[in-house]
């Protein structure tokens, strides 16, 4: 159950009525073979009683507003834009296979990066979702509706939810999926730049901060699966944010300039970010820090 | 071929040049079926696949101006001992190689005219607490506006009361100048352990603060004043 806190008036708790709704309809569909019906607030929970962590319990305040996170009703929204028939082919995304078969979004995510066949490319959610935007509803590369970054996150939220407590499990099928994980493990180690960082200058010790921040290890997958548990509310950002955007700001801070969206580079990292959380139950939509 | 004369053909050509620019940002990221050939991938070992998808199919927005005057191309090709210390296993490190990585990086040190001085504490104070600067990409730092720094907290404790939000990737420095004491061996040491981190340590995942360019040689002198001046909050605990 989702705790409602005690304090609240009785307005509030009513706005949290639809919120809980939501919170168990999705989960409570789920036929759950690789996954946990959950929320992720209690993925959490289990997760820190496996292990010692100071990144998975390095607030409070954000674990207790889990079950409140901004981003279901960021969900909702691409659920609704997901159904919408849209661009100048005037479908919905309800025919796009992200390799579970048409229209199926269900667990989905969580077996992504993976090869499809019809792209011969090894695609991350965010490249098939544009991929279906411009074959499936027609849209231009440039449309907006593809660069405008707050419309797709809507997407990506609600697709990404879809996978909430299912176990990360990308494909390692086909010799392309095996190639991209192990150039993407090259990159986290790869330094370079101005500074001489890799990924692993900041996540190869577990219960390091930089400044304030306590640092996911990725040799921890109990810290790796919130690590790469995107799209999330981050807090302080007031904002939902993309796996995408984590990656491209972590380059920022190492100094080694702009990584591009669906690039084949951005999803080699991502097929070793989840190859390193396999196994681990995803928290979606996450709450960040 | 039209030459443009008038400033306000200067202006559309300018403008143009800009929507390119922007299209550039997005092009060769968002390739499908048939466009690219992929089926060399698995040919390739992860090293080389990596180094294709950074480079050729360039996955990083390579052609970017950095602050230093040249390219985002540059900023990712690696040198020798960022090659070295990349490896996979850089944990375990034979002793061959770390003598190797060593002496690169002993090959790097400069020494300021006139010996190692130390310098101003609160000037030091203000390097090791700022973390600003070469950041480039979405956002871009601009050096006009603000100096860029050492990036030391982000990593590093330094003063006791401020350790609440201080980085602890790197070693507690609280103390540095009382602990170790201050002579003229030590002074040397610290500005090279500075300058290059890899005399000391090779492979640490600090960054070469003098051999990069980040850090003056007269900023390092201020940051040894920080670390090791009794005066300094280093060592008022």
């Amino acid at each position: 159950m989702i705790p409602i806190p005690k304090g609240l008036g009785m307005a509030a708790q009513w706005l949290l009525v639809p919120l809980t709704a939501l919170v168990l309809s999705g989960t409570a569909a789920a036929q759950c073979d690789l996954c946990t019906n959950e929320d992720p607030q209690q993925i959490l929970f289990q997760l820190i009683d496996q292990v010692d962590s100071d990144y998975l319990t390095q607030s409070d305040q954000n674990i207790q507003m889990m079950p409140r996170n901004p981003a279901y009703f960021v969900a909702e929204t691409g659920k609704d834009l997901f159904h919408e028939k849209r661009g100048p082919n005037n479908a919905s995304l309800a025919q796009c296979d992200f390799g579970l078969g048409p229209g199926v979004v269900e667990g989905a995510y969580a077996k992504m990066p993976r090869y499809f066949e019809d792209t011969g490319r090894v695609m991350d959610l965010e490249s098939r979702l544009v991929h279906c935007m411009k074959t499936i509803q027609g849209f231009a590369a440039d449309a907006e509706a593809i660069q405008d970054r707050g419309e797709l996150r809507q997407l990506l939220t609600y697709i990404g939810s879809q996978s909430n407590g299912y176990k990360w499990a990308p494909s390692m099928d086909h010799p392309m999926e095996k190639a991209m994980r192990d150039a993407g493990e090259v990159m986290f180690y790869r330094r370079a730049g101005k500074m001489d960082f890799s990924c692993n200058s900041c996540h190869g010790q577990t219960g390091k901060r930089i400044r304030a921040s306590v640092l996911p290890n990725m040799n921890v997958p109990q810290e790796w699966t919130k690590a790469v548990s995107w799209p999330a509310h981050r807090v302080g950002k007031h904002s939902e944010r993309s796996s995408y955007q984590r990656i491209r700001g972590c380059y920022w801070q190492m100094r080694k300039g702009k990584i591009k969206p669906r690039s084949d580079a951005a999803i080699a990292m991502k097929a070793f970010w989840k190859d390193a959380a396999r196994g681990q139950p995803a928290i979606l939509p996450d709450l960040k820090r | 071929m039209a030459t443009i004369t008038t400033p306000r053909a200067c202006l559309a050509a300018l403008a143009a040049g800009l929507l390119v620019t922007a299209g550039q940002a997005w092009a060769g990221s968002d390739e499908d079926a048939g466009k690219v050939d992929r089926s060399q991938y698995t040919e390739m070992s992860p090293k080389e696949l990596a180094e294709h998808l950074i480079f050729e199919r360039e996955g990083f927005a390579i052609h970017d101006k950095t602050q230093e005057g040249g390219t985002v191309a540059d900023r990712l090709r690696q040198d020798k001992l960022q090659e070295t210390c990349s490896g996979v296993d850089a944990g375990d490190m034979d002793k061959a190689t770390a003598k190797q990585v060593k002496r690169m990086a002993r090959n790097s040190l400069e020494y300021p005219d006139g010996g190692i001085e130390l310098g101003d504490w609160q000037e030091g104070q203000k390097v090791a607490e700022n973390a600003f600067g070469y950041r480039i990409g979405h956002k871009v730092d601009d050096h006009s506006q603000r100096e860029p720094g050492g990036l030391c907290i982000n990593c590093h404790t330094l003063e006791a009361d401020k350790a609440h939000r201080s980085g602890t990737v790197g070693p507690n420095l609280v103390d540095y100048g009382d602990q170790r004491g201050r002579t003229e061996a030590m002074i040397k040491y610290t500005y090279e352990v500075v300058y290059n981190v890899h005399t000391a340590f090779p492979c640490a995942q600090m960054p070469r603060l003098g051999a990069n360019g980040i850090l003056t040689k007269e900023q390092i002198s201020d940051v040894l004043a920080y670390l090791l001046d009794p005066e300094s909050p280093v060592n008022k605990e």
